[in-house]
Formats: structure tokens, sequence, C-alpha cells
């Protein structure tokens, strides 16, 4: 697979304020990358870059394999061919459905235009509402819209800023799913930015992590989730119980037992392990050194909030058989543990 | 265009500032030290503050009894302060002078420039009731504060900038205004200028004079900007207040609002009326018609041209702002400095000078109401261009349309409709337009307006009455129906300074 777009070094200050510096990635042709950060963290200034509303300071963006952007040129948005979705979609209030999807068509001859936008209509499942008027539209149904607008022209990369921000809940999961169907039907390559993990985890095939303007990691959603870098990424990503430890005979030895670590370490080092919730295992026990402080409940699982010798650490257990709060348990670690030596 | 725009605006000023050096001091000061120029300048201070006076009064009772008291038909009373806005002053003018042509002079200008400014402060006054929620007032209740002492430390403080800020706008108004003094035989700096360049030509008295009248007009116009960045307080939510009771001073509070209602609009309209069967055995059914033909042209091509030309300026000052586009909006501004009777004379002057061909020619008259109308045109076009999200402008970017196409493609046609309003609305105005349409326009043409000013001069009112007439139908009930469309296009908070825009640049003229 050849790459569709690659970033090399990108920084980019706002007056004395660094927002991004020495940003590099690529993005593969057909995938979907993932920027996961925290809000104002520079997510959406890199998107802009990408698109060429803003200009880089320094480093190069190239797209399929001709450069648009570095320290001395930056090719316009028009002469990019970047499909860009924003958060609130801004579809052309004036323009119906067909034409707004139509609007960077006026390249095509009016027949080959029509045949297009049938066919993305088709893709997004929205024939009926072809001839609607954007006001009259709901927040997913304007999301879509604009994808395949997005879509129509075949950019070398489709940027999606926040897309399911604006929407409730529930919407937002099932035009997730919609969003990353379409975006494969399409063979898209995209780069989807968010600041909720589970959306950027759920439908990307690599997830880049951006903090303090710049990559901190980049990798599949599995391993970016089960081998975070360092202990404060670990954190980010979901819950994480993180205690001391020291390795002796291959283990890591803790206050919670001794750990096997996921990669072998020398003996001796000292560090931190962080643990999943799911890896922590509560065995009711009337003799257990642990006892149960705290529960949240959500039906299908539960997470207890348990005092240990290491302090307190949350397990996530099955919902129906949660222990009480006020029992005894006994804390096992399941699996292999993240170990992160000390500096 | 934006260039030929500025260009245009600040003529005018540039002619007076450079008139004033071929004076020479000596002969400006001969000009200005003599009792007459006094006099006018006493005559035109006490009209500004009596009106100013009056339309405060009047407009802040109104907005409180309209909003803030337990009165009846408060919707109504709503409408009908600002029901005076339909009429030009120079149209109110024939209307009281026909009524009683004893009525004249300084009491009839006092009588008509009330009237016409009392809705701007009624406008002012009511937006600051509406942002200010009435919960200050109950909490204050609450903590045992008599409804006379709520009213002075609550209330007034909140509403106190609108009613100072709208009424210098009035004394602005007052100062600049020329139909109605005219008309009313009073002697202020307006009706001077003008005279003085009607008996002689006497470019020079009319230039010193000129120059006063704007210096005057611009000390007015800081203190009104000081004023209006006073005004912009955050809107409250949506809250009920609390109503005052009014109890035994509902009587006096509806003879108050009913009798202004009489003497501002039911009488001026029944006078108008009445002259129109009176005379109707008499007027000139063909004369009507070409004045009415002229004056629907100049609005429509005037409208055009300046909403066109105001368009450039709009998308610059919005999309492009910079310290250059905010140059271009000061720049355009300035004339709104200058009376309508000293721009129409820097354009007779400088084009006498300069291109004597176009001297007497309609496009000599669409150049002063563009001067005239310019910032006027902005303020309104703005609106509409920066309701457009800036995210469409990007999408249709990286959608392969450049800057120009992507205005051509996008943003125009998004902001289609509140172009279209804004465009009527200064086609509107200048339907209403007088004294530069009196001064420029060639040999022969006649508009409603300039008819209406000439029969009114000589006491031919039942003559004058089908100009009357028309005018309030055909410009100021649709600028009254117009204005409240572009406001309607504003969300809650912009409300607020969209109606002291409005009030500060688009309508006073």
């Amino acid at each position: 697979m050849s790459e569709k777009v690659r970033l090399e070094n990108v920084s980019k200050s706002f007056g004395k304020v660094s927002v991004l510096h020495d940003v590099s990635f690529s993005v593969k042709d057909g995938t979907l990358l993932t920027i996961l950060g925290a809000s104002g963290g520079g997510k959406t200034t890199l998107l802009r870059l990408i698109a060429g509303f803003d200009a880089v300071d320094s480093g190069s963006i190239n797209m399929n394999g001709r450069e648009v952007s570095s320290e001395s040129m930056s090719l316009p948005p028009e002469k990019r061919n970047v499909g860009f979705v924003p958060q609130d979609s801004a579809l052309f209030p004036h323009l119906s459905v067909s034409k707004n999807i139509a609007y960077g068509l006026s390249h095509l001859k009016s027949g080959a235009r029509d045949v297009k936008v049938l066919e993305l209509l088709d893709l997004i499942g929205m024939g009926d509402q072809r001839d609607s008027l954007p006001d009259t539209l709901s927040g997913g149904q304007r999301q879509r819209v604009a994808i395949a607008r997005a879509l129509a022209p075949n950019p070398d990369v489709i940027l999606l800023d926040e897309p399911f921000a604006a929407l409730d809940a529930q919407l937002r999961s099932k035009l997730r799913e919609d969003v990353r169907a379409i975006l494969r039907a399409a063979s898209a390559t995209a780069i989807l930015v968010t600041h909720d993990q589970e959306e950027a985890l759920s439908i990307a095939d690599q997830v880049a992590i951006l903090r303090d303007g710049t990559v901190a990691q980049i990798g599949s959603p599995r391993s970016i989730y089960s081998q975070p870098v360092d202990v404060s990424l670990a954190k980010f990503l979901g819950d994480a119980v993180v205690i001391p430890g020291v390795v002796t005979a291959g283990k890591v030895s803790t206050q919670l037992g001794d750990l096997i670590p996921s990669v072998a370490q020398p003996e001796g080092t000292k560090g931190q392990v962080a643990i999943r919730p799911e890896n922590l295992y509560l065995q009711p026990d009337p003799k257990g050194l642990a006892v149960v402080t705290g529960r949240q409940f959500f039906g299908h699982d539960a997470l207890v909030e348990v005092k240990t010798a290491a302090g307190p650490v949350k397990a996530r257990t099955s919902g129906p058989i949660s222990p009480e709060v006020g029992m005894p348990v006994t804390v096992w670690v399941r699996g292999s543990v993240n170990f992160y030596p000390a500096d | 265009m934006v260039a030929f725009g500025v260009f245009v605006s600040v003529l005018p000023l540039f002619y007076i500032l450079l008139r004033t050096a071929q004076i020479g001091i000596d002969e400006l000061l001969g000009n200005l030290l003599r009792a007459r120029t006094w006099e006018l300048i006493y005559n035109s201070l006490s009209l500004t503050l009596v009106v100013c006076l009056t339309a405060m009064t009047v407009g802040t009772a109104q907005a409180w009894l309209s909003f803030r008291s337990d009165l009846g038909f408060r919707r109504l009373f709503q409408i009908v302060a600002i029901l005076p806005l339909a009429m030009p002053s120079y149209v109110l003018a024939y209307a009281w002078l026909s009524v009683r042509s004893e009525i004249n002079g300084f009491v009839g200008s006092w009588l008509v420039l009330s009237i016409s400014t009392t809705p701007y402060v009624f406008l002012a006054v009511s937006a600051a009731f509406n942002r200010h929620s009435g919960a200050g007032e109950e909490v204050a209740r609450t903590l045992g504060r008599s409804q006379m002492s709520v009213a002075r430390t609550i209330t007034w403080p909140a509403i106190r900038s609108a009613v100072f800020g709208s009424g210098l706008l009035v004394a602005l108004y007052t100062l600049s205004d020329f139909g109605a003094v005219s008309l009313m035989r009073y002697d202020t700096f307006t009706r001077a200028i003008y005279n003085a360049y009607r008996a002689s030509f006497d470019r020079n008295s009319a230039a010193a004079l000129a120059l006063v009248l704007v210096l005057l007009t611009v000390i007015l116009i800081r203190i009104v900007s000081r004023f209006s960045s006073l005004q912009a307080v955050k809107s409250a939510g949506q809250y009920r207040a609390m109503q005052t009771k009014l109890g035994n001073w509902k009587i006096p509070a509806y003879i108050f609002l009913v009798s202004w209602f009489a003497v501002g609009v039911l009488v001026p309209i029944l006078s108008i009326f009445y002259w129109t069967v009176v005379g109707q055995s008499q007027s000139n059914l063909g004369e009507i018609t070409r004045a009415f033909l002229n004056t629907i042209s100049y609005g429509f091509v005037g409208g055009l041209t300046v909403a066109f030309v105001g368009l450039a300026v709009a998308i610059l000052a919005v999309r492009y702002q910079s310290k250059y586009s905010i140059k271009v909006e000061r720049l355009i501004l300035i004339t709104h400095a200058l009376p309508g009777v000293v721009v129409a004379l820097s354009f007779v002057f400088l084009v006498n000078q300069s291109v004597p061909s176009l001297y007497q020619t309609s496009a000599l008259v669409l150049l002063a109401y563009l001067a005239l109308f310019l910032p006027n045109a902005v303020a309104v076009l703005k609106v509409p261009i920066s309701q457009v999200p800036t995210g469409i402008e990007e999408v249709s970017r990286t959608l392969g349309s450049s800057q120009i196409q992507t205005l051509r493609r996008v943003v125009i046609p998004a902001a289609a409709p509140g172009i279209l309003s804004a465009t009527a609305f200064v086609g509107l105005t200048v339907i209403k337009e007088l004294p530069a349409t009196l001064i420029l326009r060639p040999t022969g043409i006649e508009t409603l307006a300039t008819r209406l000013w000439s029969a009114t001069s000589v006491s031919a009112f039942s003559a004058a009455a089908p100009y009357a007439l028309l005018l309030i139908l055909v410009a100021g009930i649709p600028a009254l129906f117009v204005n409240r469309e572009i406001r309607a296009t504003q969300n809650r908070s912009n409300l607020v300074t969209a109606v002291s825009n409005d009030v500060s640049v688009s309508e006073v003229r």
C-alpha cells in the first residue's frame, strides 16, 4: 500500500504560542487514521494545515508524493484535492442536498455529474432527500451529506474535524459505524481528529496520540490501548492503576503480588506498572486484605473501588456478580502488565 | 470598487477643507464672526436641545410604559411608537403646516423633529429594557426597597446609556435636518447654507457656514461613538420582567400615549388624507405620475448602485478584516458626519470646478447618494455577510473553488435574502432623500420629495398632499417592514447591536 499523506517535522506557532512541533506521521492508501488529543491540543490546527487553510512554519506536508506545504510554499486549499468535513457540517444553506454534493464536481459534464451524485446519495442512503434543503435535515443526515460532498471529487484524503461532536450519544455511535462503512465502501483515505478515546479506538486503522503539540504514540488501536509507551499515556487512555515495583527474578514485585512484565526487564530495575481495571480480578475472601469501598454499577459491568495495601484501586467486574461494598477480597492481576522503568 | 466608494465618500469633506484653505483665514473669520453666525448657532443649538429633551423624555416614557407597566394594549403601543419613522421629517412638517400654518418657526420645527426622533429613543431604550431582565428589580424589592427607590437605583442605571446615547443621535439628526426646518422657515445652519447658495451662489459664505456645522457634528459624533461602545451589554436570557402596577396613574398614562399618537401620527395622516381629497379635482395626474416614476427610478438605480459598492465594502470589512479594511470603514463614515445639504453643495462646487459636464446630471445625483448612504448600506449589508459561517467557505475551497469563486458561488447566494432586504432598505432611504436631490437633480426632473417641498414652500397644501401620501405609501411604510425583517434575521444577542447600529447609522438621515 502506498502512502497518501506524509507529514515531516511539521511545526506551527501562532505568535509566540507553539501549537505543533515536529509532527511526523503518514497515512496509507485506503486507511483511516484518527488523531486523538485533548481539547485545545492542536488537533484542529493540524487538520487546517493539511487542508491548506494555514501554512506550516517548518517541515513539510506531502500528498500523493507531491509536496503541498513547506516553509517556502503552501498550495491553496482548492489545489490540494482534499475533502473536508467540519464539526458543524457547514452545508451550503442555499443549495439542496444533491447540489451540495455536486458543488465540487463543476469540472464534470452534467450527465457524469448526475451519475456521481446519485451514486453518493445511494452510498449515504439519502436518495429520498436529494432535493431537501440543509435546514430540514437532522444533525446525522447533515453529516452524511457533508461526507458525500467531501468524497465527490475523489479527494486524495478526507479530513474530518470532530464530525460527531455535535450529535447526541446514541446517534453518535450509529453514525460512527455508518461513516466507517461509507469510507470503506469508497476506499477513501481519511484523517479524523477527535478528543473522544472510544471514538478514536473504535473506528481507526491507526491512532495517533497528539500530546503537547507533538505525536506521542502512533499505532493500531489495539497496541495503543494495550501498550502505551509511558505512564501518562496509560492513564490518558482509559483507567489505569499505577503502582511502584522492582524487577526481581524476572517478575515485577509489587504490593499486589509478583507480576509478569510484557517485555523482559533487567534484574533490579525500579519503576512503575500500569494495570487496566479489567485486568484486576477480585476474589471474595473473608481473610482478604483488601476491602471494597465503593461501586459504580453500569449494568453489564461495574467499576469497583477497593482499598488495598498499594492504595485505592479500581477493578472492572461483571455487573451481576460484582462484590458488595464492605466485602473483604483478595486482588489478583491477570495476564502480563506494562512496566515503565523510572528515569 | 471599494476604492471608488472611498473616493466618492471623502470628496465632500476634501472639498470643504480645500475651500476653507482657499478662502484664507481673514475672509473665513470675516464670514464667521458676524452676528448672523451667532444667531444661527443659537438657533441650531437651542432647537437641538429642546428636541433632544423632548425625544428623550417621551421616548423613555413610551418604552417604560409599553414594556414594564401593567397598562393594557402594550403591544399596540409598541408598534404605534415607531410609526412616525414612516414619515420623513419634511412630510411631517408639511402635514402640520397644512393643519395650521401658524405652527411654524421654532415651535413647528420643535414639534416635527421631536415626533421624528422620538422613535429612535424608544427603540434604544426598549432594547435596553429587553436585555435587562428585570430580575434585579425584583431582588431589590425583596430587599425592602420601594418602587421609586428601585427605579432610581436599578432601572435607571440599566437604561441610562441607551437614553443618553440615543439622545445624542437625536441631536445629530436635528443638526443635520434640512427638510423640516426649511419648510418651517426656521433659520438653522442647514437652511442658511441652502439659502446662501440659492440666493447668491455665494460659495464662500456657504462653505464657511458648512465648516461650522461640520465641526459641531464631528464633536457630536465623537461623543456618540463613546456612548455606543458603552451600550454593548450582554443580553439577559428570556425572563418575564415584573410589571409595575400603575393604579391611579393608568388614566394619565393612556392619555399621554394616545395624545402623542394623535399628534405624531393621527393628525398628520388625517390632514394628508383631507388635503388629498379636497385637492383631488385640481391634482395634475400626469405630473404626479412623472414624479412617481422619477422617484422610483432614482430609488431603484440609486439603491442598486449604493448596495453594489456597499457589498464590496461589507465583504472586505467582514471577511478580510485588516488595518486597511478598518480604515476604509472609517473613511466612509466621515461623510456620514456631513449633513445632506453640505454633501450636495460640495458636489455642486466640485464638479463645477473640475467636470462641469457632470453638473445637473442624474449621474451626479447618484454619486451624492453613494456618498450619503454608503455607510448605511455597509451597516445593513455586514449583517447577512457575517452570518455566513466561515466553515462553508473553507469547505468550498477544499472542493476546488478559489476565493473569488467561493464568494460568487457560496457567500453571496447564502446571504442573498439579507442582501436583497438591505438593497431594498437602501433604495427606500434614497427615495426619502430630500436635500441632495433638490440641489443636484437635472433641471425639470422632479421627484415626490422635491414636488412636496416646492408645493409646501408656497403653501399649496392640496397640491402637495398626493406627494406626501405617496411618499408614506411607497417609501415610509415599506421601509418599516424591511427594517423589521432585517432585524428579525438577527438572533437575540445580535439584536442589541443591531438596534443600536440601526439607530446610529442606518436610519439617521
